[in-house]
């Protein structure tokens, strides 16, 4: 059955269209990003999922329930984007409240706030005021609360925009480590990000949708991504030019090569380039089997 | 450890956490303290002069003039029939005040958390129909604790002066009671439509002030044209019948009930439509 089902699916403020006929089916599994510029129809599209916006054309579906239906109240939940919680009251009264409307009685919706929060580091502010968290903070307890009960489907909008590296680590890693029971949708501008998070990707571009990129194809395409540490650039290129079996080397940006080849040709392309590499004394940082993810969507 | 959820997320039962948790927050929060520590003042100045000397004020010929002069002679009359004075006294100021008082009271029902989107942390978790009815009884809630204490004090006053109108003063307190919380039906429905209208509760209080002076207008000019229509009209806003109630007492005053109870199921009607098809 398919998590996520829109048909022609759009939504108008006014004039201006911001979603344009968007068709598209998701299925429960590993994360799902959203990727698009800003004013694509990214925030749009997560509002019309969770039912906070009505379609002005077209149908949407979430585990085959209407978005906002009470068959998937505590299944789906959100990180919305520009959503503050109450600033007069503190994280611990709002998460009871929360867990207690998804069917919690008060001691176990306390514990599963507890827990939430905690997973997200805020342990110590739990009595805390949200005008007294730093925006970073109220990134996170945001995000705890998407996490009470057990959802199906968590959309976060932005999860990581804000926050210092460390904290960004953390929340990628909770991402991972809870992504086995659910399946996340993340709109995010951190391409970076998104590659190591991510399965299949959406590009939504003034309302449309584009492409759709699975990083799982990345093994069976035929491209490698290299970084250097320091090299001759142009004597780089000449010489994997000369391998067997390359059709092209392309220099991305300082020091990142894309390199093009064809695998019926070259069995061991890694083996020859550390081979040249170890010849040239020349060191590399980082090697991808594949096209980064920016690379797929914008080239 | 994951807690499973019972799924009895049913709406009454969401409608009731929600509703005891407004009043939760007038009762432990500052700024609902602030709120009711105000409430407290202005009453206790209203308890302590002219319900406190209710017994004389009703006895004065000027007072009888003065009452008279504004709502009529005829229509004053059973305001002197009172058993306990304090609570006559209590009814005409109760009467005004707490409607009053309801527009500030619930102006805030929507419309800070809508500005804000702490609704888009609620709505996944319950219906919009739980959220709208949860936050409407919350608020008659807190308007009901404000209405019992000072139903409770105009008791314990005429009770200092003469302890032998116990009886009166409960069963005419408990009828003043029902009659006040009736007539703040409408009000607080009123305030839950323009709160979801408005982005802040000043906002919705300055909707509800124009709304009463725009109709108040237009039903003064549609009577010099049309008296019928005119008369028609002016029963549509809430508090028409406030004028009306001041000469009544007793069960005799719920005769006025379907009024506001009509009123206010025409506006939570019309808050529930505009809830579900909002945009949070």
């Amino acid at each position: 059955m398919s998590l996520i089902k829109c048909e022609n699916l759009s939504k108008s403020y006014g004039s201006k269209l911001a979603l344009d006929a968007v068709t598209l089916e998701l299925k429960p599994g590993a994360p799902i990003a959203l990727v698009g510029p800003n004013g694509a129809g990214k925030t749009t599209l997560f509002s019309l999922l969770c039912g906070y916006l009505l379609p002005s054309h077209g149908k949407v579906t979430i585990m085959g329930e209407k978005p906002g239906s009470r068959k998937l109240l505590g299944r789906v939940s959100s990180l919305p984007q520009d959503a503050s919680l109450d600033p007069n009251l503190n994280l611990i009264t709002q998460f009871i409240l929360f867990g207690s409307l998804q069917g919690l009685t008060k001691s176990q919706a306390k514990a599963e706030g507890l827990r939430v929060l905690s997973l997200v580091g805020l342990s110590d502010v739990v009595e805390q005021k949200p005008t007294a968290l730093s925006h970073g903070m109220s990134k996170r307890a945001s995000i705890a609360q998407a996490l009470i009960g057990s959802p199906q489907l968590v959309l976060l909008d932005e999860p990581t925009a804000g926050l210092d590296p460390v904290n960004a680590k953390v929340i990628r890693e909770l991402v991972k480590s809870l992504s086995s029971n659910i399946t996340f949708v993340i709109s995010s501008h951190n391409l970076d990000e998104l590659e190591k998070l991510c399965d299949q990707v959406i590009y939504l571009d003034q309302g449309k949708l584009g492409q759709s990129v699975s990083m799982q194809e990345n093994l069976l395409d035929e491209y490698l991504t290299i970084s250097m540490q320091e090299c001759d650039n142009q004597a780089l290129i000449s010489r994997v030019e000369a391998l067997t079996g390359i059709n092209s080397v392309t220099l991305k940006q300082e020091n990142e090569f894309l390199i093009h080849y064809a695998a019926s040709e070259i069995k061991d392309i890694e083996v020859q380039l550390f081979t040249l590499f170890t010849r040239h004394g020349w060191r590399y940082k980082a090697i991808l089997k594949g096209r980064t993810l920016e690379d797929k969507l914008f080239s | 450890m994951i807690l499973e959820p019972n799924l009895n997320t049913g709406l009454v039962r969401n409608t009731l956490i929600l509703a005891k948790f407004e009043l939760k927050k007038l009762l432990f929060n500052p700024k609902g303290l602030i709120a009711l520590i105000a409430f407290a003042l202005v009453w206790m100045l209203i308890l302590l002069y002219p319900i406190r000397g209710a017994s004389d004020i009703l006895l004065s010929p000027d007072f009888r003039q003065l009452i008279a002069g504004i709502f009529g002679e005829s229509s004053v009359d059973k305001l002197f029939q009172w058993q306990v004075a304090e609570m006559a006294i209590f009814w005409v100021a109760a009467l005004y005040l707490f409607p009053l008082f309801s527009i500030f009271v619930s102006a805030d029902q929507f419309a800070s958390d809508k500005s804000r989107g702490s609704f888009r942390f609620l709505i996944l978790r319950t219906g919009r129909d739980s959220l709208f009815f949860g936050r409407f009884i919350g608020h008659m809630l807190i308007q009901s604790l404000l209405l019992m204490l000072t139903v409770a004090a105009t008791i314990l006053l005429a009770l200092s002066r003469e302890s032998s109108l116990l009886l009166p003063a409960l069963s005419s307190g408990l009828v003043v009671f029902i009659n006040i919380f009736i007539i703040l039906l409408p009000y607080t429905a009123l305030m839950a439509l323009l709160s979801l209208y408005a982005n802040s509760a000043r906002q919705a209080t300055i909707y509800a002030i124009l709304l009463w002076a725009v109709s108040a207008i237009v039903i003064a000019i549609v009577n010099s044209q049309l008296p019928a229509v005119g008369e028609l009209l002016s029963w549509i806003l809430p508090g028409a019948q406030l004028s009306m109630m001041i000469n009544t007492q007793g069960i005799s005053s719920l005769i006025y009930a379907p009024i506001p109870l009509i009123q206010a199921g025409v506006l939570l009607f019309l808050g529930r439509s505009y809830m579900q098809r909002s945009s949070l």
